[in-house]
């Protein structure tokens, strides 16, 4: 009788099982309502252009992003910490994009431009009064300090703590006792092991201080220009400090139960690997506030994931892989297709130190013999355009593809220089290894490459695929031949993709490019007191690095597409500035157009 | 069988410990560290990292720190976001326990109903039906399946919600009625019950049709019982050990391997941020849910064991 009892519970829990998953299908259906959106996704329109918004009670967006690391702007790394951040802090000034798609630095708590002393080394800079952090304390000039200084902190680590060093260590602006106090704990080779009042002191020591409330005074080492003062404190790194939260709660201190923020939004729920919820901050008034009444940041890590999650209406933008962009006529989702400009070059990275790759000829044959048209229409839908430069579009000094055509596409020439460097016809050229990260649209690539090679200039190579930190790693090491790389640019400022990557000895310098005339152009744009002085030297070093091949082989500007609900507006290109999540760079512009 | 069990847990501390070191070492021996990048760190910002999480001590050393550490229940930080790893354990097991549990019945159910069904139509039209399900369901991987049944129900018909879990994230909010989201969770469940139910089927089926032509069956049905009686109060019973020696590894398969299925639908289970870890050799966490994932299989195994002395009486441990 038990077994009976056991037999029919068994058929019951299949039966339970069955209506379970009936009612849960036919359930409401309310959530997939096709929106009755008019516009384009793409189409710019700026925050205060809103008289199509919907009702305040519809104002909520679920938007895809990965999931940041960290959500302290003084420890970010990575682009999807970063672009959380930017909704939630904001600095002096703002990278804010203009008509011709570029971003400049505009003031947001800054009152204007700062005044620069006859020496050009003491920045001084007005705040505006009157602003508060979302828990209503006033915004002064002394956390601006201490935002500085966090940035410098050796605790916090700061991948970006560069922005604030020298010149001479391969940083930026190089505000007074950064580089002593960021390299407070030695390296590995000489660690030190710094008292507590030791690191006090040098945090004092460093060239940043409140004047009075609303005065901050940054004091340089070296002379810099207006400009690259601003671009640099538009950024994390610079964002202002509440220590007293942060003292209060130490690491805990972004939880959503403590955080305070300056930024257009607040943080109302954080669900690790699940979700973040940002709310409006009732306190910003530096800047546009906001008409979303929610923001929901969805992590999720797969763009394809997302791409469908976007097709069942449960997310509203998302990133999603060059390989799954509509472009076939009659599908729906082109309307809702937007791709923003990237701020990042891919590239063949050849090492110098083989003894085949540095023959000049060698690397100018395998130029010759991409096809970066039919590359990026092949392997990104489009996405990607094609690149003979190196200075991203939209930069100040980007050049165009123009200047660089001795290392467009010519099979001919190809051919013959790889004859002329001993190889003709392929004939006892080795075999090389491409190393790449191990993901569908590098696969991609190198599978063109490897085909274009041998079509063109008859040689053959292998590919190596592997996870991003071995890859890293291999590079790193200049355990390599080719390898595609490329660079993501960090700020609007021709000197981000060149210092430190094309100096001789410089830090990024993997694939051991050494030209006296690249150093020296370097040398002569990170010295120069003017914007203009400085974007003509580096200009020139991009002449000198593309030309000479040295170490790179540019072939595409990547592109970043994206899904965007048809009821969502005010979304914007973000100019030449990568950002992890879709257009968080001005996620205030956001809303929810009427009739969605 | 009080004192087989002590016995058993605790060899499954030096199972532990074996796993622990073998992972530490092979973890710390992979290219690249968890602050590799291209855009490689100065010499004086990985130093602080380093200091930071301890690395910047001989490996020997970190081991030893590690080895005392988890014998005193700390699992260390996360590197992503200093968050506890026990914290992060504790919570994504939640959700994935709750996937594998929902798909473990599932699984159980559609598996001995299909067996039991194919057993008793050997070569009708349910049998073959049981066997294409068997076949299809065992051939077909369970990122196809999802990703399958993503595109078919969310996608074209929009039945289902398939972005995270539909389930409390929280323990706090297990009887919050809003924390439950059935929608969100047919999907996934079914997608990670297709293998396990597929092979249950098979081996119920095979189970099934040895039982019934065993004499006691025979004899049984000659004494005159209806033949209800006889497959529920005789066949079945005796056919289920077979799928007991399954249970624990299908078990422990479902609560450890669901990463693929948490990816697909966003869920925040353990397996994801496991995947995540290797990735970003995020050491802390790849310690930690390796270790968690062997405590796992362990005890399943364990209480598979116990199992078979409940279900077979002739089965005694000393």
């Amino acid at each position: 009788m038990t077994l009976l009892k056991q037999w029919r519970s068994l058929l019951l829990g299949v039966l339970a099982l069955a209506a379970f998953a009936a009612i849960s299908a036919c359930g409401d259906d309310d959530d997939n309502a096709s929106s009755t959106a008019t516009g384009t996704a793409g189409a710019s329109t700026s925050a205060t252009a809103a008289s199509d918004a919907a009702p305040a009670d519809q104002q909520h967006l679920i938007v895809q992003s990965l999931e940041p690391q960290f959500y302290d702007p003084h420890r970010s790394n990575f682009e999807q910490d970063i672009s959380v951040q930017r909704h939630l802090f904001r600095g002096l000034y703002n990278l804010t994009v203009q008509s011709d798609g570029s971003a400049k630095p505009l003031p947001l708590y800054a009152a204007g431009d700062p005044t620069v002393s006859a020496d050009g080394k003491v920045f001084t800079v007005k705040i505006k009064p009157g602003l508060k952090w979302s828990d209503g304390a006033a915004v002064t000039a002394q956390q601006f300090a201490d935002g500085v200084k966090e940035g410098c902190n050796p605790a916090n680590a700061s991948p970006y703590t560069y922005l604030l060093q020298t010149v001479a260590v391969g940083g930026i602006v190089g505000v007074v006792g950064c580089d002593d106090y960021s390299s407070a704990l030695g390296t590995k080779d000489a660690p030190k092991t710094p008292t507590p009042a030791e690191l006090t002191a040098l945090a004092d020591a460093m060239g940043v201080k409140a004047v009075d409330a609303t005065t901050l005074e940054v004091t340089l080492v070296d002379p810099l220009g207006v400009a690259a003062f601003k671009n640099v404190f538009s950024l994390w790194t610079t964002f202002p400090a509440r220590l007293d939260i942060v003292s209060q709660f130490g690491d805990k201190w972004t939880d959503p139960e403590h955080i305070v923020s300056n930024g257009p939004f607040k943080m109302t729920e954080l669900v690790p690997g699940d979700h973040v919820t940002l709310a409006p901050n009732p306190n910003y008034t530096a800047g546009s506030p906001t008409k979303l009444q929610s923001l929901k940041i969805q992590f999720i890590d797969d763009y394809s994931v997302g791409a469908r999650d976007f097709q069942n209406d449960e997310i509203d933008i998302t990133r999603i892989p060059d390989t799954d962009v509509p472009i076939d006529q009659g599908n729906d989702l082109k309307d809702e297709l937007l791709v923003y400009g990237s701020g990042r070059i891919t590239t063949v990275e050849t090492q110098l130190k083989d003894p085949v790759l540095a023959k000049d000829k060698v690397r100018l044959a395998l130029s010759q013999a991409i096809n970066r048209d039919e590359m990026t229409a092949v392997t990104t839908s489009s996405v990607a355009q094609p690149a003979l430069y190196w200075l991203v579009k939209g930069l100040p000094g980007h050049q165009g593809n123009a200047p660089f055509s001795s290392i467009d596409f010519d099979p001919a020439k190809a051919k013959q220089n790889l004859s002329d460097a001993g190889y003709p016809n392929g004939a006892g050229f080795p075999s090389l290894e491409l190393t790449i990260q191990d993901t569908p649209n590098r696969k991609a690539q190198a599978d063109y490459l490897k085909k274009a090679f041998k079509d063109n200039l008859n040689i053959d190579i292998t590919i190596k695929a592997v996870d991003s930190k071995t890859r890293s790693q291999l590079f790193n090491s200049e355990n390599f031949q080719l390898f595609i790389g490329g660079w993501n640019l960090d700020y609007p400022d021709p000197e981000n993709p060149i210092v430190g990557l094309f100096n001789t000895g410089g830090g990024n310098n993997h694939y051991n490019c050494s030209d006296p005339a690249i150093d020296a152009k370097i040398e002569e744009g990170s010295r120069a007191t003017t914007f203009e002085a400085h974007v003509k030297a580096f200009q020139e070093a991009e002449t000198l690095i593309v030309t000479k091949l040295c170490g790179v082989i540019p072939y595409m500007q990547e592109g970043l597409p994206y899904l965007v609900n048809k009821k969502v507006g005010g979304v914007q290109p973000n100019g030449t500035i990568d950002a992890g999540g879709p257009g968080t760079w001005c996620g205030e512009c956001w809303y929810v157009k009427a009739g969605s | 069988m009080t004192g087989y069990i002590i016995r058993r847990i605790l060899w499954i501390i030096p199972v532990l410990w074996a796993v622990a070191t073998i992972t530490f070492f092979l973890m710390h021996a992979v290219p690249g560290g968890p602050f590799t990048q291209d855009k490689a760190l100065p010499d004086p910002i990985l130093q602080a990292l380093n200091h930071r999480y301890h690395l910047d001590q001989p490996l020997w050393r970190q081991y030893l720190s590690y080895l005392w550490d988890l014998g005193h229940l700390d699992l260390g930080l996360s590197f992503k976001g200093d968050r506890d790893v026990s914290y992060l354990i504790q919570h994504g097991f939640f959700v994935t326990a709750q996937l594998g549990l929902l798909s473990f019945c599932v699984a159980m159910a559609w598996g001995l109903f299909l067996g039991v069904i194919s057993a008793l139509n050997k070569n009708g039209p349910l049998d073959y039906l049981g066997v294409l399900f068997a076949t299809v369901g065992a051939s077909v991987p369970n990122f196809i399946a999802g990703t399958f049944l993503v595109i078919v129900f969310a996608v074209e018909l929009h039945w289902f919600k398939i972005v995270g879990w539909g389930g409390p994230i929280d323990w706090s909010d297990t009887f919050t009625a809003s924390a439950w989201e059935p929608r969100k969770m047919v999907l996934p469940v079914i997608a990670l019950s297709l293998l396990p139910s597929a092979y249950i089927a098979r081996i119920m089926r095979a189970s099934m049709l040895e039982v019934l032509n065993q004499d006691y069956i025979r004899t049984a049905r000659a004494k005159g019982l209806a033949n209800n009686v006889v497959i529920l109060r005789h066949a079945i019973k005796n056919s289920l050990i077979p799928v007991l020696t399954v249970m624990g590894p299908i078990f422990a398969y479902l609560v450890t391997g669901s990463f693929i299925i948490e990816n697909i639908f966003s869920i925040p289970g353990i397996g994801g941020a496991f995947v995540d870890a290797v990735q970003a050799r995020d050491y802390g966490m790849i310690m930690g849910t390796t270790l968690f994932y062997a405590a796992v299989v362990a005890f399943a195994n364990l209480a598979v064991d116990v199992l078979y002395a409940t279900v077979d009486p002739r089965i005694r441990y000393g």
